[in-house]
Protein backbone atom coordinates (compact mmCIF):
# COMPACT_ATOMS: atom_id res chain seq x y z
CA UNK A 1 0.00 0.00 0.00
CA UNK A 2 1.05 3.71 -1.13
CA UNK A 3 2.21 5.69 1.83
CA UNK A 4 0.35 9.29 0.98
CA UNK A 5 3.62 11.09 1.23
CA UNK A 6 4.75 8.69 -1.65
CA UNK A 7 0.80 9.67 -3.82
CA UNK A 8 1.87 13.46 -3.68
CA UNK A 9 5.06 12.35 -5.43
CA UNK A 10 3.59 10.52 -8.15
CA UNK A 11 0.90 12.89 -8.45
CA UNK A 12 2.49 15.15 -11.16
CA UNK A 13 2.81 11.45 -13.72
CA UNK A 14 -1.13 12.02 -13.10
CA UNK A 15 -1.22 15.66 -13.72
CA UNK A 16 1.40 15.03 -17.06
CA UNK A 17 -0.21 12.03 -17.90
CA UNK A 18 3.05 10.25 -17.73
CA UNK A 19 2.67 6.78 -18.22
CA UNK A 20 3.30 4.40 -15.53
CA UNK A 21 3.44 0.51 -15.15
CA UNK A 22 0.35 -1.12 -14.15
CA UNK A 23 1.45 -1.88 -10.92
CA UNK A 24 2.13 1.89 -10.05
CA UNK A 25 -1.15 2.67 -11.84
CA UNK A 26 -2.63 0.43 -9.72
CA UNK A 27 -1.19 1.10 -6.49
CA UNK A 28 -2.14 4.84 -6.95
CA UNK A 29 -5.74 4.14 -7.97
CA UNK A 30 -6.34 1.77 -5.00
CA UNK A 31 -4.87 4.81 -2.56
CA UNK A 32 -7.01 7.29 -4.18
CA UNK A 33 -10.37 5.24 -4.11
CA UNK A 34 -9.46 5.04 -0.06
CA UNK A 35 -8.14 8.44 0.93
CA UNK A 36 -9.80 11.00 0.52
CA UNK A 37 -6.90 13.70 1.26
CA UNK A 38 -4.68 12.84 -1.64
CA UNK A 39 -7.53 12.75 -3.87
CA UNK A 40 -7.88 16.15 -2.81
CA UNK A 41 -4.78 16.74 -3.42
CA UNK A 42 -4.47 15.58 -6.81
CA UNK A 43 -7.65 17.47 -7.79
CA UNK A 44 -6.26 20.65 -6.53
CA UNK A 45 -3.18 20.18 -7.92
CA UNK A 46 -5.11 19.73 -11.45
CA UNK A 47 -6.56 22.61 -10.87
CA UNK A 48 -3.25 24.81 -10.23
CA UNK A 49 -1.22 23.14 -13.17
CA UNK A 50 -4.82 23.87 -15.51
CA UNK A 51 -4.49 27.69 -13.80
CA UNK A 52 -0.95 27.97 -14.99
CA UNK A 53 -1.20 27.09 -18.30
CA UNK A 54 -4.62 29.00 -19.46
CA UNK A 55 -1.82 31.98 -18.64
CA UNK A 56 -0.34 33.71 -21.28
CA UNK A 57 2.03 36.83 -21.56
CA UNK A 58 0.81 40.42 -21.94
CA UNK A 59 0.26 40.90 -25.70
CA UNK A 60 3.45 42.61 -27.42
CA UNK A 61 3.08 45.99 -28.70
CA UNK A 62 3.69 47.14 -32.20
CA UNK A 63 6.22 49.57 -30.32
CA UNK A 64 7.69 46.66 -29.38
CA UNK A 65 8.20 44.85 -32.60
CA UNK A 66 9.43 48.31 -34.41
CA UNK A 67 11.95 48.18 -31.17
CA UNK A 68 13.72 44.87 -32.03
CA UNK A 69 12.91 45.13 -35.76
CA UNK A 70 14.86 48.66 -35.46
CA UNK A 71 17.95 47.08 -33.76
CA UNK A 72 17.96 44.28 -35.98
CA UNK A 73 18.56 46.66 -38.74
CA UNK A 74 21.18 48.37 -37.34
CA UNK A 75 23.18 45.01 -36.75
CA UNK A 76 22.96 43.78 -39.95
CA UNK B 1 -0.68 32.24 -40.60
CA UNK B 2 1.18 29.12 -39.34
CA UNK B 3 4.14 30.37 -38.68
CA UNK B 4 5.82 26.55 -38.52
CA UNK B 5 4.94 26.47 -41.96
CA UNK B 6 7.15 25.47 -44.38
CA UNK B 7 6.41 28.32 -46.81
CA UNK B 8 6.83 30.79 -43.81
CA UNK B 9 9.68 29.06 -42.75
CA UNK B 10 11.23 29.70 -46.58
CA UNK B 11 9.85 33.47 -46.09
CA UNK B 12 12.02 33.58 -43.15
CA UNK B 13 15.09 32.17 -44.55
CA UNK B 14 14.91 34.63 -48.19
CA UNK B 15 15.19 37.46 -45.31
CA UNK B 16 11.27 38.69 -45.40
CA UNK B 17 10.94 41.47 -43.10
CA UNK B 18 7.66 41.72 -42.72
CA UNK B 19 7.79 37.70 -41.93
CA UNK B 20 10.37 37.94 -39.13
CA UNK B 21 7.92 40.97 -37.58
CA UNK B 22 5.20 38.53 -37.36
CA UNK B 23 7.74 36.26 -35.54
CA UNK B 24 8.43 38.54 -32.74
CA UNK B 25 5.14 39.40 -32.73
CA UNK B 26 4.52 36.28 -32.08
CA UNK B 27 7.17 34.95 -29.42
CA UNK B 28 8.49 38.20 -27.71
CA UNK B 29 6.35 37.54 -24.63
CA UNK B 30 7.03 34.13 -24.00
CA UNK B 31 10.67 34.88 -24.76
CA UNK B 32 10.60 37.88 -22.29
CA UNK B 33 8.83 35.33 -19.94
CA UNK B 34 11.37 32.74 -20.50
CA UNK B 35 14.39 35.24 -19.57
CA UNK B 36 12.77 36.70 -17.12
CA UNK B 37 12.44 32.85 -15.42
CA UNK B 38 16.43 33.66 -15.18
CA UNK B 39 17.29 37.13 -15.42
CA UNK B 40 16.09 41.00 -13.94
CA UNK B 41 13.23 42.46 -16.06
CA UNK B 42 16.27 44.93 -17.79
CA UNK B 43 18.70 42.08 -18.51
CA UNK B 44 15.96 40.01 -19.59
CA UNK B 45 14.53 42.64 -22.26
CA UNK B 46 18.62 43.13 -23.67
CA UNK B 47 19.00 38.55 -23.48
CA UNK B 48 15.65 38.74 -25.63
CA UNK B 49 17.04 41.27 -28.06
CA UNK B 50 20.33 39.94 -28.33
CA UNK B 51 18.90 36.36 -28.91
CA UNK B 52 16.66 38.16 -31.98
CA UNK B 53 20.09 39.55 -33.65
CA UNK B 54 21.16 36.18 -33.08
CA UNK B 55 18.26 34.20 -34.21
CA UNK B 56 17.74 36.36 -37.14
CA UNK B 57 21.43 35.34 -38.08
CA UNK B 58 21.24 31.67 -38.03
CA UNK B 59 17.38 31.35 -39.44
CA UNK B 60 18.86 30.43 -42.94
CA UNK B 61 20.21 27.35 -40.67
CA UNK B 62 17.23 26.41 -38.93
CA UNK B 63 16.82 22.76 -40.03
CA UNK B 64 12.85 22.62 -38.60
CA UNK B 65 13.55 19.54 -36.26
CA UNK B 66 11.93 21.49 -33.52
CA UNK B 67 9.35 24.08 -33.87
CA UNK B 68 10.03 27.69 -34.30
CA UNK B 69 9.39 28.03 -30.84
CA UNK B 70 11.39 25.96 -29.27
CA UNK B 71 14.55 26.98 -31.44
CA UNK B 72 14.19 30.21 -30.28
CA UNK B 73 13.29 29.64 -26.51
CA UNK B 74 16.84 27.54 -26.65
CA UNK B 75 19.05 30.72 -28.18
CA UNK B 76 17.25 32.98 -24.99
CA UNK B 77 18.16 30.56 -22.93
CA UNK B 78 21.65 30.09 -23.92
CA UNK B 79 21.85 34.31 -24.14
CA UNK B 80 20.53 34.07 -20.38
CA UNK B 81 23.15 31.48 -19.52
CA UNK B 82 26.01 33.97 -21.25
CA UNK B 83 24.96 36.93 -19.75
CA UNK B 84 25.02 34.88 -15.97
CA UNK B 85 28.65 33.60 -16.95
CA UNK B 86 29.56 37.31 -17.30
CA UNK B 87 27.80 38.32 -14.04
CA UNK B 88 29.70 35.17 -12.61
CA UNK B 89 26.65 32.88 -11.72
CA UNK B 90 25.55 29.69 -13.05
CA UNK B 91 22.42 28.20 -12.90
CA UNK B 92 22.85 24.38 -11.68
CA UNK B 93 20.21 21.84 -12.47
CA UNK B 94 21.33 19.56 -9.60
CA UNK B 95 17.82 19.53 -7.76
CA UNK B 96 19.55 18.20 -4.57
CA UNK B 97 20.55 21.66 -2.96
CA UNK B 98 16.86 22.41 -2.23
CA UNK B 99 13.93 20.22 -0.19
CA UNK B 100 10.25 19.42 -1.15
CA UNK B 101 8.33 22.35 0.53
CA UNK B 102 5.92 19.71 1.28
CA UNK B 103 7.67 17.56 3.90
CA UNK B 104 6.62 18.92 6.53
CA UNK B 105 2.91 18.00 6.31
CA UNK B 106 3.87 14.16 6.91
CA UNK B 107 3.83 12.39 9.41
CA UNK B 108 7.27 9.67 9.83
CA UNK B 109 5.45 7.01 8.00
CA UNK B 110 4.36 9.05 5.19
CA UNK B 111 1.08 10.02 5.73
CA UNK B 112 -1.04 13.30 6.32
CA UNK B 113 -0.56 15.24 9.53
CA UNK B 114 -1.26 18.39 7.70
CA UNK B 115 -3.59 17.42 4.88
CA UNK B 116 -4.59 20.00 2.34
CA UNK B 117 -7.72 22.24 3.06
CA UNK B 118 -10.59 22.16 0.49
CA UNK B 119 -9.76 25.16 -2.15
CA UNK B 120 -12.51 27.43 -3.54
CA UNK B 121 -12.16 26.56 -7.06
CA UNK B 122 -14.89 28.09 -9.40
CA UNK B 123 -13.51 26.23 -12.81
CA UNK B 124 -9.95 25.61 -13.82
CA UNK B 125 -9.64 29.41 -14.49
CA UNK B 126 -10.48 30.64 -11.22
CA UNK B 127 -7.68 30.32 -8.97
CA UNK B 128 -5.67 33.07 -10.37
CA UNK B 129 -8.26 35.37 -11.30
CA UNK B 130 -7.73 37.00 -8.19
CA UNK B 131 -6.16 39.71 -7.87
CA UNK B 132 -4.50 39.28 -4.41
CA UNK B 133 -3.37 35.62 -5.27
CA UNK B 134 -2.14 36.60 -8.92
CA UNK B 135 -0.01 39.22 -6.26
CA UNK B 136 1.27 36.33 -3.62
CA UNK B 137 2.10 33.85 -6.97
CA UNK B 138 4.09 36.21 -8.60
CA UNK B 139 5.98 36.80 -5.16
CA UNK B 140 6.45 33.40 -5.01
CA UNK B 141 7.93 32.98 -8.15
CA UNK B 142 10.31 35.55 -7.57
CA UNK B 143 11.52 33.71 -4.85
CA UNK B 144 11.93 30.85 -6.23
CA UNK B 145 14.96 28.76 -7.61
CA UNK B 146 15.76 29.49 -10.88
CA UNK B 147 16.20 26.46 -11.75
CA UNK B 148 12.40 24.83 -10.38
CA UNK B 149 10.88 28.97 -11.78
CA UNK B 150 12.60 28.25 -15.34
CA UNK B 151 11.63 24.70 -15.40
CA UNK B 152 7.65 25.66 -14.51
CA UNK B 153 7.56 28.31 -17.13
CA UNK B 154 8.50 26.02 -19.79
CA UNK B 155 6.59 23.48 -18.83
CA UNK B 156 3.58 24.57 -17.29
CA UNK B 157 2.97 28.17 -18.59
CA UNK B 158 4.56 27.40 -22.16
CA UNK B 159 2.72 23.54 -22.39
CA UNK B 160 6.62 22.50 -23.60
CA UNK B 161 7.06 18.28 -24.00
CA UNK B 162 9.72 16.74 -21.41
CA UNK B 163 11.98 15.67 -24.11
CA UNK B 164 12.37 19.05 -25.96
CA UNK B 165 13.02 20.35 -22.20
CA UNK B 166 15.66 17.68 -21.66
CA UNK B 167 17.30 18.91 -24.67
CA UNK B 168 17.23 22.14 -24.00
CA UNK B 169 18.70 22.73 -20.57
CA UNK B 170 20.85 19.45 -20.98
CA UNK B 171 19.52 17.64 -18.34
CA UNK B 172 18.16 14.34 -17.45
CA UNK B 173 14.29 13.75 -17.15
CA UNK B 174 14.20 12.70 -13.55
CA UNK B 175 16.23 15.97 -12.93
CA UNK B 176 13.36 17.52 -14.71
CA UNK B 177 10.50 16.14 -13.00
CA UNK B 178 12.06 16.78 -9.03
CA UNK B 179 12.31 20.32 -10.11
CA UNK B 180 8.67 20.70 -11.72
CA UNK B 181 7.41 18.76 -8.53
CA UNK B 182 9.34 20.92 -6.02
CA UNK B 183 8.31 24.21 -7.99
CA UNK B 184 4.59 22.83 -7.88
CA UNK B 185 4.63 21.98 -4.51
CA UNK B 186 5.73 25.76 -3.48
CA UNK B 187 2.86 27.18 -5.32
CA UNK B 188 0.33 24.50 -4.13
CA UNK B 189 1.60 25.42 -0.32
CA UNK B 190 1.02 29.18 -1.22
CA UNK B 191 -2.18 28.10 -2.59
CA UNK B 192 -3.47 26.05 0.06
CA UNK B 193 -2.27 28.95 2.82
CA UNK B 194 -4.26 32.09 0.91
CA UNK B 195 -7.24 29.75 0.85
CA UNK B 196 -6.83 29.79 4.85
CA UNK B 197 -5.78 33.07 5.52
CA UNK B 198 -6.11 35.12 2.16
CA UNK B 199 -2.47 36.07 2.97
CA UNK B 200 0.40 34.86 0.94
Amino acid sequence: MLKCKEVVEKADALVDGTPLSWRERFALRLHLMMCHHCRRYVRQLQSLVASLRNRTPPPVSDDQVSKVMNQLDSKS
Amino acid sequence: MQLDAPDFIARLKQGDRTAFGQLVKEHHGFLLSTARSLLSPADAEEAVQDAWIAAHRAIGKFEGRSQLRTWLTRIVINQARMMLRKQGREIQFDPTDDNDVLAHRFREGGHWQHAPRQWDLGGPDSLLTRDELRHCMAKCLDGMPENQRLVLELRDMQGMDFDSICNMLDISASNVRVLLHRARARLFELVDHFQETGEC
